[in-house]
This record gives structure tokens, C-alpha cells and sequence, in this order.
């Protein structure tokens, strides 16, 4: 039931954030509209200040919060045909299933196409499953791998995170 | 409105450079402080700041009352390991804690250490080295002038808690059984 409001909520804000609109998100890749980067940085602030600062508190115990693990060349050609896949559809995953909830055809079309890739996979993992495990990492965090303090991570991060929407929101009013 | 959200966030990020760390078992902080040796004490460190009457300092001696009875080092305060969580330790305080050999005060440490206290030391290898070293030091007939001068400073601590500083005129036995045969218990 959490994870079911979770969700709602979750579609809820990309809806409210224009993100099942698969010209809006296509523009990013075209650096006419940033609201993706800013939507997707907001998030990763919000995530950073939320879960570092509600440990320090006391309120939340961060050696229960699951760190999926790396896998360096599985997740790199991951992440390169998923940007592939997202520059050629316009939607991700999240905002396929809010384009196709607010009746955009490509978004329908972008779902049927994920859970397809999923039944591929799956029939094709048994030869995939040695580059699958491969280059296992662990979970590794920033403070971690850099050996800093967890709360200089969470300042970079949100200091990056303004530098960017400052530079955005110029680029935006000059193109 | 963003202005005001990026305020808010600027001013949570900066704040968290300040805050330390945000697990409250900081396991980095204890293996450095464990490496560097700045997690216990020696017997004769702790008796030298026990006599210049270091300033808030508690000795806590985690063993069970019987054991605290029968014998413990002079203005030492009983806590058995169990009963650790339920008594106040302020933060000013410097905290020393001792067991029989030093494994359930190192313990003691790791749990002080995890409720946030940060001045906590354990005594290295507990009451017995208490009276070994303090109680009861020894040097051979005949040692060396530099270890003569320091067991000179030890037998003076020594005679200070009513210790016996005793010069060996046979060979000492110091073999490890020998050190195992005299600490045992935890």
C-alpha cells in the first residue's frame, strides 16, 4: 500500500512537472528545455538533504537504506542504451506510464515497448548473465569511494545543483 | 518561491558540512581513533591523572558489584556493562572504563562510543594491569639507567595508591603463559 502512494504520488509530480509530454523531455536533449535536468536535480537535493539530514536527527537510520550494488560495464551499457532509448522514444520508464495514464499514444506505445524488452531479457539472460555480473563493485556512496565526509557530498551536490539551474534558467532566456 | 527553495537548500547543504556525520556509529572515526591508539590507556597514565586529580574525570568499573567489592581502583564508580545505557555520562566528562582484562571495557567503549560520548578511553588490559603495573611494578637488579628513571616515576605513582614496588633480584618470569596464567577473565 505504501509503495502504491508512493507511485500515485510519484506520477502525480511528474504529470505536475510536464513530464508526460514527450516534446518537453525531448527538448533536453536538444537544450531548448531544461525542465527534466531541473525536475531530476530537485529530486536528487531534495533525496540528499531529506535522508542526511533526518539521520542526523535521528528520525532515520541510515544503515537500513538499501545501496544498490555497482556493476561498472553492465551499468555503463545500461545507462547508454537507456539514454538511446530515451533520446529516440522521448519518455523514460516513470514518464512513459504518465503519458500513457494522461492518454498519450507514444507513451502507451514507449510501455509496450518496455515490457517487451523485458520478456527479451529475461528469454536472452542466460548468455547475458556472465557481462551481468561482471565488474561487481559493491554498494558504494560518494563518501565512501572519495573518503570525505558524508555531509561535504551533500554540499557539493546541492551546490552543483544551484550552480546548474542558475546556468539553465540563463541558457533558457538566451536561446 | 525558488528563491526562497534555493535558500533553504543552500543553507541545508552548508549546514551539513558542520553537522558530522550522519550515522550515529561513525565506524570510520572509531577504527582511525582505534589505529592511532587514542581509544584506551595505560595503567599508569590513568593513575598519574587520577593523581593530579584531572579535572572531571569518572573511572567506571563495568564489572559485576561482587567483583567491584571485593577489590577496585581508588574512586572508581561501579556500572556493570549492562546497566551502561541507563546511566548519564555529560559530555564534559572523561570517561575511563575497566573490566578484569580489558575485553568488557573495550566493549564498554564501543558502546559509549555509539551513544555519541566522544572523551571515552578503556583501560588497556583492565584491573590486572592495574596491579601489575601500578599495584605491583617490578624491575630487575641491575636494568639499564633510562628504565631504572621510568620505573622510579612508576614506583612513586605506585606508593601514592599504597603499591609495592618491588626490585627483582631472580629472572622474571614474563612469558606470555605466564601473563595469561595471571589475566584471566574478560
Amino acid at each position: 500500500m505504501i509503495a502504491l502512494a508512493i507511485g500515485i504520488a510519484f506520477g502525480f509530480c511528474l504529470e505536475r512537472a510536464g513530464l508526460g509530454d514527450s516534446r518537453k523531455l525531448a527538448g533536453q536533449f536538444y537544450f531548448t528545455d531544461f525542465t527534466v535536468l531541473k525536475v531530476m536535480f530537485s529530486a536528487i537535493v531534495t533525496a540528499a538533504l531529506g535522508a542526511f539530514w533526518l539521520a542526523r536527527l535521528g528520525v532515520l537510520d541510515l544503515a537500513g537504506v538499501y545501496v544498490p550494488e555497482t556493476y561498472l560495464l553492465p551499468q555503463l551499457a545500461g545507462g547508454l542504451l537507456f539514454g538511446a532509448g530515451f533520446v529516440a522514444a522521448g519518455l523514460c520508464p516513470g514518464t512513459s506510464c504518465v503519458a500513457a495514464a494522461s492518454g498519450h499514444g507514444d507513451g502507451l506505445m514507449v510501455v509496450l515497448g518496455m515490457f517487451v524488452g523485458v520478456v527479451v531479457t529475461g528469454l536472452a539472460f542466460a548468455p547475458l548473465r556472465h557481462f551481468y555480473d561482471s565488474t561487481a563493485r559493491g554498494p558504494l556512496t560518494f563518501p565512501q569511494l572519495l573518503h570525505v565526509p558524508y555531509g561535504a557530498v551533500v554540499f557539493a551536490v546541492v551546490a552543483l545543483a544551484l550552480a546548474t539551474f542558475a546556468a539553465a534558467e540563463r541558457w533558457e532566456r538566451c536561446a | 518561491m525558488r528563491r526562497a527553495l534555493a535558500i533553504v537548500a543552500a543553507t541545508g547543504g552548508v549546514l551539513a558540512l558542520l553537522a558530522g556525520s550522519p550515522y550515529p556509529l561513525d565506524v570510520q572515526r572509531l577504527a582511525t581513533a582505534v589505529a592511532r591508539e587514542d581509544d584506551h590507556v595505560t595503567a599508569v597514565e590513568l593513575a598519574a591523572w587520577l593523581r593530579a586529580g584531572k579535572h572531571r574525570l569518572r573511572v567506571v568499573d563495568v564489572r559485576t558489584p561482587p567483583e567491584f567489592a571485593i577489590y577496585h581502583i581508588p574512586g572508581a564508580e561501579n556500572v556493570p556493562i549492562e546497566s551502561l545505557t541507563a546511566v548519564p555520562f555529560p559530555a564534559e566528562d572523561t570517561v575511563v572504563l575497566y573490566s578484569e582484562v580489558g575485553i568488557h571495557g573495550a566493549q564498554a567503549w564501543v558502546f559509549l562510543r555509539a551513544l555519541g560520548h566522544r572523551r571515552v578511553y578503556f583501560l588497556r588490559n583492565g584491573l590486572h594491569e592495574w596491579l601489575d603495573d601500578v599495584m605491583s611494578p617490578t624491575i630487575a637488579e641491575g636494568a639499564p639507567a633510562d628504565a631504572q628513571a621510568a620505573f622510579d616515576r612508576v614506583a612513586e605513582l605506585s606508593r601514592f595508591f599504597g603499591g609495592m614496588p618491588r626490585k627483582l633480584t631472580g629472572r622474571a618470569d614474563t612469558s606470555e603463559d605466564a601473563l595469561r596464567a595471571r589475566r584471566r577473565g574478560c
